[in-house]
């Protein structure tokens, strides 16, 4: 018997500060689930790490490891913190509820931004990398493929994603609340990445005077700066950028802040004390939120932006509510599937054995009773047939509903299997769970 | 006396101020339920005050038989208030700037009050002497840009507020910070001339020994008019030194003001 279990933390438990400490990059990723397949070969894991959440998805035998203290302890030694820095933050949920918690992630639901469609790609992206390193196996794979199969099904049947307010519309909202006009005005994006893209584009409509891309990589910074009409900037020379612009937009994979006080209070002057909106949404932060002290300095991360956004979500009850209903009917389907999966193989054995007996004693009995007629005999086969059918029923009844009564069913067939001396099956290979 | 303002003059400017406080009040509600006829309703309840303040004024003159404006101080408080509100209805109608009624209007108010209290003066015996109007159209302009300028920092103070503490609510959103300090500028830029013609008109006045008599350099109204135009000064030279622009700009913009408030109760308190 196995478990489906979740630990993890998001925005909703943790402050940036804490997410950025535990954010994993593709690589560190990569790397992670290597040394977790080498500490724990049984057990399965998709790790999903977005600007908004870190979250361990695992699949293990009820007994097997790693236990949650394992996990965290797994965690924490790999980013080279103590655990007591995060604890507090996690949310550990098992089976049902971690199907629901997955279903509505892959959704959008649990996201900050209702109906974004971004963190569909993160899900997808976070089970490729770990059916890659092997760690996804047969009950993951098809978690995984149902949430994503979910997640389009509620965009596709619900006005979810229609009229989304994204951190990007946000912050171009926040711009209009400092700057006036913007045809003088220079943006400055720093880093290359997707969300910076997103962001852009939407800046790119406001017509700013001009556009300069700073990267470390001078290709990508071309690439961006030709797709938006901007002009490539180079990363070595980014105070002298910082002088110029009046919109920063900031999105490296820098693990320390590319921009720091002390390095801003010296710009100040040469910026002739201008004011400047610094768009901060990288995980880690490239900028020290210290700079944001500084007046006429705005600087805005992604929990800024992100809390705007959420209050909209309160607004469209209706769409939330039908994005719920399908979800509900996707997770007791995923539920019944899996409980099947889980118990059908030990209810076969069950039967198996106990008819199996009773035929031994039947076949015993009939020896020492040799005048039965056929007829007689066919009576006598299906009488032992029936009492074992009986003394199973309510038991195997009892198994079946476990999980719609949400008692664990893991608890009952692991009891089941002691008290009839069932062997526990090997689970099948992945190939069967489509 | 013709001069003085008869209970029919006052009864029209009352209905001007009540007007106002309403269209005020609906433009406020209107921040909860955003609805087109509140916004209509707003807007009427304004331009009945402007007329109602402009039919004072027209009255009024047809009384005194002179129809040259800032003749009394009852005039002179309720130009003020017109100037501004004029000043807001061309504001929203070529660039529409949200909540600066909010601001401006309680000033129109406040003038419009002033008015009724304190109007009832006799004939400034100045009228027919060009320095003395100098003096006063000047002083009267350079508190209405004045006024614009205190009304466009508080909103920028507080459009910083919102912007600093990131809780910025749509529906409360004032006009861009950019937009808010290029008014302040503007309107200290304007008011500033003419408090500075204001203060040379009355210097030579005073050095003439017209009304204010020995001693008129420790007057209250002299003093504050003073220190209120350092402090304009001091708002007009951040194109030199632009550490001073934005929140403190917005801050001597808002005190220079109150002490225009100032110099405005001390002329109306001071003895003739």
């Amino acid at each position: 018997m196995d478990r489906l279990l979740l630990l993890g933390l998001s925005h909703t438990t943790a402050p940036l500060e804490v997410r950025e400490r535990l954010a994993f990059n593709a690589a560190q990723r990569e790397a992670a689930l290597a040394q977790f397949k080498a500490r724990f070969p049984q057990c399965e894991l998709v790790l999903l790490s977005t600007c908004n959440r870190v979250e361990f998805y695992a699949a293990r035998a009820v007994h097997g490891t790693p236990r949650n203290e394992e996990l965290i302890e797994f965690v924490a030694g790999f980013h080279g913190l103590s655990a007591q820095q995060f604890t507090s933050h996690l949310y550990q949920k098992a089976d049902r509820e971690m199907v629901g918690h997955l279903f509505h992630v892959a959704s959008s639901l649990d996201s900050m931004v209702l109906g974004e469609t971004q963190i569909l790609g993160q899900v997808r992206e976070a089970y490729d990398s770990a059916a890659q390193a092997g760690t996804a196996g047969p009950l993951l794979n098809p978690l995984f493929q149902r949430a994503i199969a979910v997640a389009k099904q509620v965009m596709h049947e619900t006005a979810l994603s229609e009229g989304r307010l994204s951190v990007a519309s946000v912050a171009v909202d926040y711009a209009r609340g400092i700057f006036d006009h913007f045809n003088d005005k220079t943006v400055l994006t720093i880093g290359a990445g997707k969300m910076a893209k997103l962001v852009l584009k939407h800046f790119k409509a406001l017509n700013p005077g001009k556009l300069l891309v700073c990267n470390r990589d001078p290709q990508k910074a071309a690439s961006l700066a030709a797709e938006f009409g901007g002009e490539p900037a180079a990363f070595q020379r980014l105070g002298e950028h910082l002088v110029v612009a009046d919109i920063v937009l900031s999105s490296t994979g820098a693990q320390q802040p590319i921009i720091t006080r002390s390095q801003f209070d010296l710009l100040r002057r040469r910026r002739r004390y201008r004011r400047i909106f610094l768009i901060d949404i990288a995980v880690p932060r490239d900028i020290e939120p210290a700079v944001g002290q500084i007046e006429n300095v705005f600087l805005y991360n992604l929990d800024d932006l992100q809390q705007v956004v959420s209050a909209t979500q309160a607004q469209r009850k209706d769409v939330l509510d039908a994005a719920r209903r399908i979800i509900g009917q996707h997770v007791e389907t995923f539920v019944g599937w899996h409980r099947q999966r889980q118990l059908g193989p030990a209810i076969r054995q069950l039967y198996e054995r106990y008819h199996a007996i009773a035929q031994e004693e039947l076949a015993r009995t009939l020896n020492k009773l040799p005048n039965l007629s056929d007829a007689e005999r066919s009576h006598l086969e299906d009488l032992s047939r029936r009492i074992v059918n009986k003394l199973l029923h309510d038991p195997v009844h009892t198994l079946r509903e476990s999980g719609a009564d949400h008692v664990p069913a893991a608890q009952y067939l692991h009891a089941l299997e002691k008290l009839f001396a069932l062997t526990p099956e090997q689970p099948p290979d992945g190939s069967d769970e489509q | 006396m013709p001069d003085i303002p008869n209970a029919g003059q006052l009864a029209v400017l009352l209905a001007a101020i009540a007007a106002f406080a309403i269209g005020g009040l609906i433009s406020v509600a209107r921040l909860g339920v955003d609805k087109e006829r509140l916004r209509i309703a707003g807007k009427v309840c304004f331009y009945i005050g402007i007329c109602a303040s402009a039919g004072v004024l027209v009255w009024h003159s047809i009384d005194r038989h002179s129809w040259l404006p800032l003749g009394d101080n009852f005039d002179t408080l309720i130009w003020l208030a017109l100037l501004l509100a004029l000043f807001v209805a061309y504001t929203q109608r070529v660039h529409p700037l949200r909540g600066l009624d909010w601001f401006v209007m309680p000033i129109v108010i406040l003038f419009l009050v002033f008015a009724a209290v304190f109007g009832r003066t006799e004939r400034h015996e100045y009228v027919n002497a060009s320095w003395w109007y100098v003096h006063n159209v000047t002083a009267c302009c350079g508190a209405v840009a004045f006024a614009v300028a205190g009304a466009a920092g508080a909103m920028y103070l507080i459009a910083n507020r919102q912007l600093r503490q990131k809780r910025m609510n749509p529906a409360s959103r004032l006009g861009s910070l950019e937009r808010l300090e290029h008014i302040t500028r503007v309107a200290v830029t304007l008011g500033f001339a003419m408090l500075t013609v204001a203060l040379v008109t009355g210097l030579v006045l005073a050095l003439r020994g017209s009304t204010l008599g020995p001693g008129w350099y420790k007057q209250p109204k002299v003093l504050l008019a003073f220190v209120a135009w350092i402090l304009y000064a001091l708002v007009l030279h951040s194109p030199i030194n632009p550490s001073f622009r934005g929140r403190k700009t917005a801050v001597l913009s808002v005190v220079g003001f109150v002490l225009m408030i100032g110099v405005l109760i001390a002329v109306q308190l001071m003895p003739r």
